[in-house]
């Protein structure tokens, strides 16, 4: 685990890997908040152009000079995708072309020029197209300690920049007419906003890709959003999502070959990351405390066994017949409600109590105008959710009454507040 | 030795329509036919077939799915592959084509809607992450059951110079099932791209209709793959519609001018590219040449209509 760090040929891939996590996964929020996910899939493309234009320019100008070309590479990228950008903006608002069509006319045409003149570097230049091809799909593996310093350097940057600007990306994203009023320079924000996410996208690339860049924009903020409602909880939290992915899916690109049976073959990071980050939002989909598809089936299996206990023990007290399962049974006796077959004291009140509950929102329903008749289905689902607090209310509303629409007595209806009180609560 | 070996741009398009002639009056049997025409027949079969779809689904605003769609068919050829056996051969048969298009096609949307509805994710979010996830396994499974780590490569780019004379077939399928569809139902398909809820009262079923276009259009998509890629396959899909959408303002107009102007940059992009090769001795990526006419045909046509605008605004005032 630890060699991943330490090792120099290992850590440059591991550390590259993570900052872009960091930067995507932070600036990935603001763009999920808008749910304008697909924007990023557009920039990312649209920044392949200015990496295969820009080392066919620094092919030119600098044949033997790596560090040069890296750099280059990152100017390219960097102004395709605000070409990109611009011409997204320029046929929504100009050629009044529909949003989604826009994204993926920017994003196929874009992606064809950088086709085009890749095809022409291939023959020319095979070593430099080897290098572009890297930017597809992602390869991690071929980071040295000199591209963190850059990669780091603009990961570092929108860091910054994103933590300075958060109480106004809080007021903006939350109330924009708010800050619109308060003075705030909603637009200039804005672009500062898909500047960022641009760099976040050129950061990316090299561990990821320009193909798949788009999911470490949306899966790590995805995965967060279940876990927290507070906005800062939301950066911090998808941050930490991205750096996990990053680092496993870097991890995983080298073993899985060797798993497979061709330690040879090179796994593309990208594919890998992504599958990692995808992987960690289906689980939090699943498994999160408050919207989790796990916690809501546990939540809806656990009401539906009470309810049926509840009914048991309602059969039991009226002395109905009722399927009931030895467990079922059991269960009533864990909780005290009943002994050897037959209900205890505290059995007998939980009924009266249940009854009570049915038959006073029977009463509820006729007093707003229900049908006697029709009533009886829809309080036998209330008589289980009904609180205490609830059910004072509606003694209250109800003046206490002691039979229900069918004429049958209230348990216990009048043991909750005395006349006079309820006189008193009344004046 | 191909007929078209050292033609220029000039010199290619005569002698193309003079041997289409031949092949038409018969004086030239089909398996003569030399790989620029291939070439050139299937990329406009498939360029008319994806204007087809294509200008439905940007009348829908449904080209996100058809992006997502043009990633996901790569997890349903793998699988297609994997169960029928032979990944990435020579040709795609038909029934593989079919079961691979029905999978994708199920696949996307089904778990698109799942991580919408049941785990209420937002809707963008859900499209986003189902395709790209799946386009990752697709991605990873393709490379370790070829044992090629550039077989990614291939799926991104396709190769036009790989193309079969099935190729051709399976294209000419497709681009036909489309236009049948597309004209037996232009009513239907009409009316539900302008006004859903008076599609629905004279009883046309949307989602019927919606599974009947995610079909034809992944079957496009998979028919395309091998020769323009998955991206490229959307800028047919995408721009052709939009370049007719600027011509006109009709439905049955703007398909015609798509698919026309598909077959015609078809066309221009194999003859240009073998303009290159003989001029410059460069090959060039014929896929990417059509792509970048599409974006070209596009800014020219519109920057016109733009001229057009601003000289009408100025008569006015005047």
């Amino acid at each position: 685990m630890l060699q991943f760090f330490l090792d120099p040929v290992l850590r440059a891939p591991t550390l590259g890997t993570m900052l872009m996590g960091l930067a995507s996964g932070m600036i990935g929020c603001l763009v999920f908040l808008r749910r304008r996910s697909l924007l990023g899939e557009a920039l990312s493309h649209a920044a392949y152009p200015g990496v295969v234009i820009s080392v066919a320019i620094a092919s030119f100008l600098f044949p033997f000079s790596e560090k040069g070309a890296l750099l280059s590479i990152l100017i390219g990228a960097l102004i395709a995708s605000l070409l990109g950008l611009f011409a997204i903006d320029l046929l929504e608002k100009r050629l009044n072309v529909k949003s989604d069509a826009a994204l993926c006319f920017v994003l196929s045409t874009f992606f064809g020029v950088g086709v085009l003149i890749a095809s022409r570097l291939q023959m020319t230049h095979p070593l430099w197209f080897q290098q572009i091809q890297v930017f597809l799909f992602g390869q991690a593996a071929t980071m040295v300690d000199g591209d963190i310093g850059i990669y780091g350097l603009l990961a570092c940057l929108v860091i910054a920049i994103l933590t300075a600007f958060l109480p106004k990306l809080k007021i903006l994203y939350f109330d924009p007419d708010f800050a619109k009023t308060v003075g705030m320079k909603t637009q200039r924000l804005d672009a500062l906003i898909y500047v960022l996410l641009v760099l976040a996208i050129v950061v990316g690339m090299r561990s990821v890709g320009v193909v798949l860049m788009s999911a470490m924009l949306i899966a790590p903020p995805a995965a967060a959003r279940q876990w927290t409602n507070r906005f800062s909880t939301f950066f911090l939290l998808s941050a930490f999502f991205a750096l996990v992915s990053g680092f496993l899916g870097n991890v995983l690109s080298l073993y899985v070959p060797n798993w497979s049976g061709a330690p040879h073959l090179s796994l593309p990071t990208g594919p890998m990351i992504v599958l990692c980050a995808v992987t960690l939002c289906l689980l939090s989909l699943l498994l999160s405390p408050k919207t989790g598809l796990v916690t809501r089936l546990v939540r809806i299996g656990r009401f539906r066994f009470r309810r049926r206990q509840e009914n048991l023990l309602k059969a039991l007290y009226k002395k109905e017949s009722y399927s009931k399962s030895w467990w079922l049974m059991k269960r009533l006796e864990m909780k005290g409600w009943a002994k050897q077959g037959a209900l205890s004291e505290v059995g007998i009140r939980e009924a009266e109590k249940l009854i009570r509950l049915h038959r006073l929102w029977e009463v509820y329903l006729v007093h707003m105008g229900q049908g006697a008749e029709r009533v009886h289905a829809n309080a036998e689902e209330m008589e289980h959710i009904l609180t205490p607090e609830m059910e004072k209310e509606l003694q209250a509303l109800l003046d206490h009454p002691q039979v229900d629409p069918h004429k049958q007595p209230i348990p216990g209806a009048s043991s909750g507040v005395s006349p006079e009180a309820s006189m008193r609560e009344n004046l | 030795m191909s007929p078209y070996w050292g033609a220029t741009f000039f010199s290619f398009l005569p002698l193309f329509f003079q041997r289409m002639f031949l092949l038409l009056t018969g004086r030239l049997a089909l398996s003569d036919l030399a790989s620029d025409e291939i070439q050139v027949l299937t990329l406009g079969l498939i360029s008319i077939g994806a204007a087809l779809i294509g200008t439905v689904l940007v009348l829908r605003k449904m080209t996100m799915l058809a992006n997502a769609l043009s990633h996901t068919i790569l997890i349903g050829i793998v699988v297609a592959y994997l169960l029928m056996g032979g990944l990435f051969g020579v040709g795609i048969h038909f029934r593989t084509l079919f079961f691979a298009a029905l999978l994708c096609g199920i696949l996307t949307s089904l778990l698109t809607q799942l991580f919408n509805h049941l785990l209420k994710l937002q809707e963008d979010a859900s499209i986003g992450l189902v395709f790209t996830s799946l386009f990752a396994l697709g991605i990873v499974l393709a490379t370790l059951f070829t044992r090629n780590a550039h077989i990614g490569l291939e799926v991104v780019m396709g190769n036009v110079d790989g193309l079969h004379f099935d190729d051709l077939k399976i294209a000419l399928f497709v681009a036909g099932s489309n236009l049948c569809l597309i004209l037996l139902f232009y009513k239907e398909w009409k009316l539900l791209c302008f006004d859903q809820g008076l599609a629905a009262s004279f009883g046309v079923r949307p989602s019927l209709f919606g599974y009947l276009l995610m079909l034809l259009a992944s079957m496009s998509a998979i028919s395309a793959f091998r020769a323009v890629g998955v991206l490229l396959f959307l800028a047919f899909l995408v721009g052709l519609p939009l370049i007719g959408r600027l011509l006109c303002n009709s439905m049955g107009k703007m398909l015609a001018w798509a698919a026309t102007f598909g077959f015609v940059i078809s066309l221009l992009s194999v003859a240009l590219s073998r303009h290159f090769l003989t001029a410059y001795q460069m090959p060039l990526s014929t896929a990417g040449l059509a792509t970048c006419l599409i974006g070209v045909a596009f800014l020219v046509i519109a920057s016109l209509r733009g001229l057009t605008f601003t000289k009408n605004s100025q008569i006015l005032k005047g």
